[in-house]
């Protein structure tokens, strides 16, 4: 909870408890931050007492006195050790529900697949693209040039040809710019693909790791980018954040857009597609 | 509901139990601890150190007394629940994968893998005194079993068997005094990851790696019921109170998980019908597969133990002891 100057002047150093009628206890207490602020935190409890009927035998268990590495350490849970997680709805249906929801996205998937041969686009073999064995001797144009079905054969000693005769760069050979401009535009599409959210009305200031760290509750993310000037290496104001789920974008979107951060109200919305 | 997570492991779960209340789970882990837990509130009870290797079975007696645990360091260990302290330790040529009190508790079972030319044996311990005198190092009974190896086992009912499964998916019914082979069966196709049996021990749920939980008859050996999932299991524990269910869990082996998200490695509990073998629920959390499930004795939480290194207790919502399954 960040101070609030208001805070500051009514503020009490003592904490003050509250009880009312429903049997509320609402601390209120005041300290200095690890930076020097004065944060106010404000706990509500309530109490109810719970009649439990027990085995005597744990019973007995439960006045046991730590051992081993927990040795000598007071009762209740340690949270070093113990957490409780995040609530997980475990919904009974008795209509087998469950698995078929699953089976069919798994089905639908199966089926789009089932019509597309995997083809190579470089020697036409039934594997991908990336995994050819000729990629390096044979580019993807060269391969729509030539359109035998043993291309590769033919692309060998081109390519040992030219190695043979003077020196050329890996990247300048010639099957080797096509595999890579081919493989970029593989990335590209996946990078699509993927939910992203563009976040403007940055501050100078932010980095890469407090983006991450503002989106990553929401969900996995899979890709920051902060555009930064080439010159002064500063933040230029916007940033792409890219999840791995749909529905984590969607809520990091709802929940972050119009938020203030570091003095600046900040804006996201979907990215749009650089195509 | 709300999971506990219990953070007592740095690396991958192998087992954990409940005791006979249900108020303490011990857990086993490949990183060489014991711990023990409060069920209720996931408050750690203490540790059992000592072992060398990674712990791979564990099991506690009925009084809550005396707590056994197998592991890679080629011991078995029998420890006071109460204090940690180590009352025995057998030594043996291979390592433990199974330990398991027999009913009465005067006798505990340990099967030790076979290995560097070390043949798999099946040895029975007296530890009738064990709380209060020293343990005989010498086992009552020693068995050499044939065939594949052995990697489940437990105690048939009034110790008159002991149920093994092996890593060809077969389960066997061994006498205990003779070590005869007395039946077996072809149950799997793949190999048997897991053996829990029902509280009166005349069934029992096994799970395999070939994506199927089975309960078998223990007397004949027979399969009454099949649940088919689309992911190797490690685990099926059965409800043995308020609902009747199983609960299986798993999901795709541990080494092909960093090429999956965690929603396609199907790293979930889930929870059939045990008699009309249809699905009802499934409870994620887990980031890697599944490797054990236990079921509170009472039937109110369920606790699982993942790859990921974490126990997850969680206890029941009001809406599941309510829930009824409509046909």
């Amino acid at each position: 909870m960040s101070s609030n100057w208001a805070d500051e002047v009514d503020g009490d150093e003592l904490p003050q408890i509250i009880t009312d009628a429903n049997g509320i206890t609402t601390h209120i207490e005041y300290r200095f931050d690890d930076d020097g602020k004065k944060i106010k935190i404000t706990r509500r409890t309530q109490k109810k007492l719970i009649h439990d009927i027990v085995n005597k035998a744990a019973a007995a268990r439960k006045k046991w006195p730590k051992f081993g590495k927990e040795k000598g350490r007071p009762p209740g849970p340690d949270p070093a050790t113990t957490n409780v997680g995040d609530n997980i709805k475990l919904k009974l249906s008795s209509t087998g529900q469950i698995a078929e929801d699953v089976d069919e996205k798994h089905d639908a998937m199966k089926q789009q697949l089932q019509n597309k041969k995997i083809l190579c686009r470089i020697c036409k073999g039934d594997h991908f693209t990336t995994k050819c064995p000729y990629k390096d001797s044979l580019g993807v144009e060269d391969a729509a040039a030539v359109s035998s079905p043993t291309p590769a054969e033919e692309a060998v000693p081109e390519a040992e040809q030219q190695g043979g005769s003077k020196y050329i760069a890996p990247h300048m050979r010639a099957g080797a710019t096509g595999a890579k401009g081919g493989e970029r535009d593989m990335f590209r599409e996946k990078r699509d693909e993927q939910p992203t959210l563009r976040v403007t009305n940055l501050s100078e200031d932010v980095t890469e790791p407090d983006i991450s760290e503002l989106f990553n509750r929401f969900g996995h993310i899979s890709r920051v980018f902060l555009a930064r000037d080439r010159e002064t290496n500063i933040c230029k104001g916007f940033a792409f954040v890219s999840f791995t789920m749909r529905e984590d974008a969607q809520r990091a979107l709802e929940a972050v857009d119009g938020r203030g951060y570091d003095n600046l109200i900040l804006r996201v919305e979907w990215a749009k597609s650089s195509v | 509901m709300r999971p506990i997570l219990l953070q007592g492991h740095e690396r991958s779960l192998t087992q954990i139990k409940y005791n006979r209340e249900g108020d303490l789970l011990f857990s086993v882990s490949k990183d060489h601890v014991i711990n023990a837990w409060f069920s209720h509130n996931g408050e750690r009870l203490g540790t059992y150190d000592g072992h060398g290797g990674a712990v791979w079975t564990v099991d506690v007696n009925s009084s809550s007394t005396l707590l056994i645990s197998g592991s890679a360091d080629n011991t078995a260990k029998l420890w006071d629940v109460s204090n940690g302290k180590c009352l025995k330790s057998w030594e043996f040529k291979t390592a433990v994968r199974r330990v398991q009190f027999s009913e009465g508790d005067k006798m505990v079972l340990l099967v030790t893998e076979p290995r560097m030319g070390f043949p798999a044996t099946v040895q029975i311990f007296d530890v009738q005194n064990g709380a209060t005198e020293a343990v005989s190092s010498e086992p009552l009974y020693i068995f050499h079993p044939e065939g594949p190896k052995i990697t489940v086992a437990a105690w048939g009912p009034l110790n008159k068997y002991i149920v093994a499964g092996r890593e060809n998916g077969s389960v066997a019914l061994i006498d205990p005094q003779t070590g005869d082979i007395i039946s077996t069966n072809m149950i799997h196709e793949a190999t048997l990851t897991d053996l829990q049996m029902s509280t009166d021990r005349t069934y029992f749920i096994t799970s395999s790696k070939d994506k199927s939980a089975k309960i078998i008859e223990t007397e004949s050996l027979e399969v009454l019921k099949t649940y088919t999932t689309d992911t190797p299991l490690n685990s099926a524990a059965i409800m043995p109170k308020v609902q009747e269910f199983v609960v299986i869990g798993g999901g795709q082996e541990a080494m092909d998980v960093t090429r999956t998200s965690s929603r396609q490695g199907k790293f979930e509990c889930r929870f059939w019908h045990k008699i009309l073998e249809e699905e009802v629920g499934r409870v994620r959390g887990h980031f890697g597969p599944i490797n054990t499930i236990a079921i509170h004795p009472d039937g109110r939480s369920f606790a699982s133990g993942g790859e990921d290194g974490y126990v997850r207790v969680h206890h029941f919502d009001d809406d599941f002891f309510t829930f009824k399954f409509q046909i």
